[in-house]
């Protein structure tokens, strides 16, 4: 009876309990969509990471990470191989020369890491070979007489490769993806001009356009009119194992995008056999081995089994080469429970209030209630089922509110071109797909019943306070 | 059978600065299925009395008994839970929980007492049946007249078969054709059930009605007028 009368108390003034529960629904709502929106980041992040990036393990030699010293090398990797194989849950492994030097065009230079790889062998652990932006070339499968090279869509930025003009189809393309009209006939005075490089294009745009079209759309029009040259060289500077200069040009095979600029400009890929070649180094010995295991939980397990058969090297998995991954993956769950909390505590305070209008509007009817025998037991009950029911109520719908939103948007993802270089500069993509699990709204659901009865302690002990006889009496 | 005993009972408000002695050394007995009407002018301690009686307020000296256990020995909680078993309330208004139906207000205190749901079924359309509302039963009490809700009182304070029922001025806000009809309801209850009822009242059809009619004056008992012994 208790439950039944409770519930019908939320009911008794419509109005005020409505407000109190969408007050609740859009608190709710926004926490799981902004927990589902981080999720999604951190998703995105941390596959990014692992499967264009960093693997999710890597061997060198003794001290090799200290200095990056290209004269620790693995060698006998047959050995090595046979090792990794006796270890279950590992679905692929490649080798790779590194080598620190520079990548420069007749504009500029700049200083990268240079992976000498074997695309077949890469192909099992990461997917750069998605990641090739279309029209610019291919992940090293054309055969060619000349040493290929495959840098980031930043670093062709930076050394010129990638250029920019406003032509007829650029045009029609900005206007297919609903740029406004006005707009286009402002850039119609920039065709024909070809721009070298992003900055000068980003000085003509800025001086025609306005400060909101730019931040809207500068994104959009750059990725329509950038452009470059079949075929383009730069020259990659590095140091050969007798520590000569070596000056080396490379054709470009391809240019990829991984939505990281550090990463883009810092990293170049060539073919393991060019590298190995034009350095001297001996093609059985290499920097590192990368691998790629089958259950990312198994990451610890098969760290410490590397690390007891292969004492003599040194072995990371991917939480040690990267902590603020690990921070993210490990902590997440505690940052979105505390998240929560917050945004509960604020709504608790409408709840209390709430609850103390009610318990002062019934003053009578408790002071009756105390007097036919509900005891102070079953008066507290009462008020916090009441506090929870209001709760619960605003709870599940802004949870299933935010529940449509991410199921919504998680198939097509939400799209933040105008922020996009900002969030790629932190490795970041401008296009995050929402997600979250069960056991967040479990979490969520026990956090709300939580809220709702510490919100109703207060209210429900002025309650217990009240004198019967004073109570009932009637003016 | 003596169901309520009252032993030098007093009262006192404010006892360290102006005292006012609102209920002042009064000893009464009621039997089982009193129809009792306890009168007196505003002031009188009518309503201090039965608070006094009903165990929502404590004697400041004295005793009083309900089927010879002393209300005074009792802690709170087992008071309240005293008040659950053995007394009926009937008040002048906020009678009823606005939320729920006749029947649910009626079946209330059963199953805070936990009665097995057959027989609070029972014993509410009995009640019902009693006061005339059957056709009621499912009605919220902002749909029923103001006679109607103070019948569902009534039905709600004898539905766990209480020692008595204290009654504070139900009548008040009636209008006369509801309120001799609640008269007689009640009068025909006490008759069937045996159940004790005591007013405290300014109604003249009240006074006319009961077996007994007790005067109060300045908390003092000046009168006890018994006019017939329950059968």
């Amino acid at each position: 009876m208790i439950w039944k009368t409770a519930w019908k108390n939320v009911w008794r003034n419509r109005v005020r309990s409505l407000v109190v529960i969408v007050s609740v629904t859009i608190g709710i709502f926004a926490g799981v969509f902004s927990v589902a929106f981080m999720n999604g980041m951190i998703a995105q992040r941390v596959n990014s990471a692992l499967n264009e990036e960093i693997s999710h393990i890597q061997i060198s030699g003794k001290n090799y990470r200290l200095n990056n010293d290209p004269e620790i090398l693995i060698t006998g990797p047959d050995k090595i191989v046979r090792q990794i194989n006796e270890i279950p849950g590992i679905s692929g492994m490649a080798e790779r020369t590194i080598i620190n030097g520079m990548a420069g065009t007749a504009a500029k230079s700049t200083g990268v890491q240079i992976i000498g790889i074997d695309p077949v062998m890469e192909k099992k652990i990461f997917t750069l070979d998605k990641t090739i932006m279309p029209g610019t070339g291919d992940y090293f499968e054309k055969e060619s007489k000349y040493n290929l090279v495959l840098i980031g869509q930043d670093l062709a930025k930076e050394l010129n490769i990638i250029r920019y003009s406003i032509t007829s189809t650029v045009l029609e393309s900005l206007g297919k993806k609903k740029i406004p009209g006005s707009m286009i006939e402002k850039l119609t005075p920039l065709s024909g001009i070809r721009f070298t490089n992003e900055k000068k294009f980003n000085k003509s745009i800025n001086s025609i356009l306005s400060r909101k079209e730019i931040k809207r759309y500068s994104y959009e029009i750059k990725n329509e009119a950038w452009s470059f040259r079949e075929g383009s060289r730069l020259t990659l500077t590095f140091l050969d194992k007798d520590n000569n200069q070596i000056e080396a040009v490379f054709r470009l095979a391809g240019i990829y995008d991984v939505k990281n600029s550090m990463f883009e400009k810092s990293t170049v890929f060539v073919k393991d056999t060019d590298l190995k070649h034009l350095t001297g180094l001996n093609k059985d010995s290499f920097h590192q081995i990368i691998l790629r295991i089958n259950d990312i939980k198994q990451t610890e397990k098969i760290t410490t089994e590397l690390r007891e058969k292969m004492p003599e090297l040194d072995i990371m998995n991917w939480k040690e080469i990267s902590p603020d991954l690990a921070m993210m993956t490990d902590y997440v769950h505690q940052i979105y429970a505390f998240f929560m909390l917050i945004i509960l505590a604020a709504l608790a305070f409408g709840i209390i209030n709430t609850m103390l209008m009610v318990v002062l509007e019934r003053t009578k009817e408790l002071g009756m209630l105390t007097a036919i025998g509900m005891n102070k037991k079953k008066v507290f009950s009462m008020i916090m089922l009441e506090s929870v029911f209001l709760s619960l109520l605003g709870g599940l719908t802004g949870m299933f509110a935010g529940w449509i939103v991410v199921v919504l948007t998680a198939k097509n993802g939400i799209n933040f071109l105008r922020y996009a270089e900002g969030m790629e500069a932190f490795g970041y993509s401008a296009h995050i797909f929402p997600e979250i699990s069960a056991e967040f709204f479990i979490i969520v659901t026990f956090l709300i019943i939580l809220t709702g009865i510490v919100s109703s302690v207060y209210p429900a002990l002025k309650a217990l306070k009240l004198d019967p006889a004073e109570a009932i009496r009637t003016e | 059978m003596k169901v309520l005993e009252l032993i030098n009972v007093n009262k006192i408000y404010n006892e360290t600065e102006i005292q006012v002695h609102a209920v002042n050394n009064v000893a009464l007995e009621f039997r089982e299925a009193e129809f009792a009407a306890i009168v007196g002018p505003s002031g009188s301690g009518k309503t201090t009395l039965l608070n006094l009686i009903g165990g929502l307020d404590k004697p400041t000296s004295g005793e009083i008994r309900i089927d010879g256990t002393d209300l005074s020995k009792l802690k709170s909680s087992q008071l309240i839970d005293f008040r659950m078993r053995n007394i009926g309330f009937v008040f002048q208004a906020y009678n009823l929980i606005p939320v729920l139906t006749a029947k649910e207000n009626i079946e209330f205190v059963m199953s805070l007492q936990k009665w097995s749901r057959k027989d609070r079924d029972a014993r509410t359309f009995e009640l019902l049946k009693a006061i005339g509302l059957s056709d009621r039963a499912n009605s919220r009490p902002s749909k029923m007249s103001g006679g109607q809700q103070q019948r569902v009182a009534v039905a709600r304070a004898l539905a766990s078969r209480p020692k008595f029922v204290l009654a504070d001025e139900p009548t008040a806000n009636l209008d006369s054709k509801s309120a001799t009809t609640l008269l007689e309801i009640m009068e025909k209850l006490n008759h069937e059930e045996k159940i004790t009822f005591i007013f405290s009242t300014h109604d003249a059809r009240v006074v006319k009605m009961a077996h007994r009619v007790i005067t109060l004056e300045d908390g003092r008992v000046i009168s006890d007028d018994i006019r017939e012994l329950p059968e």
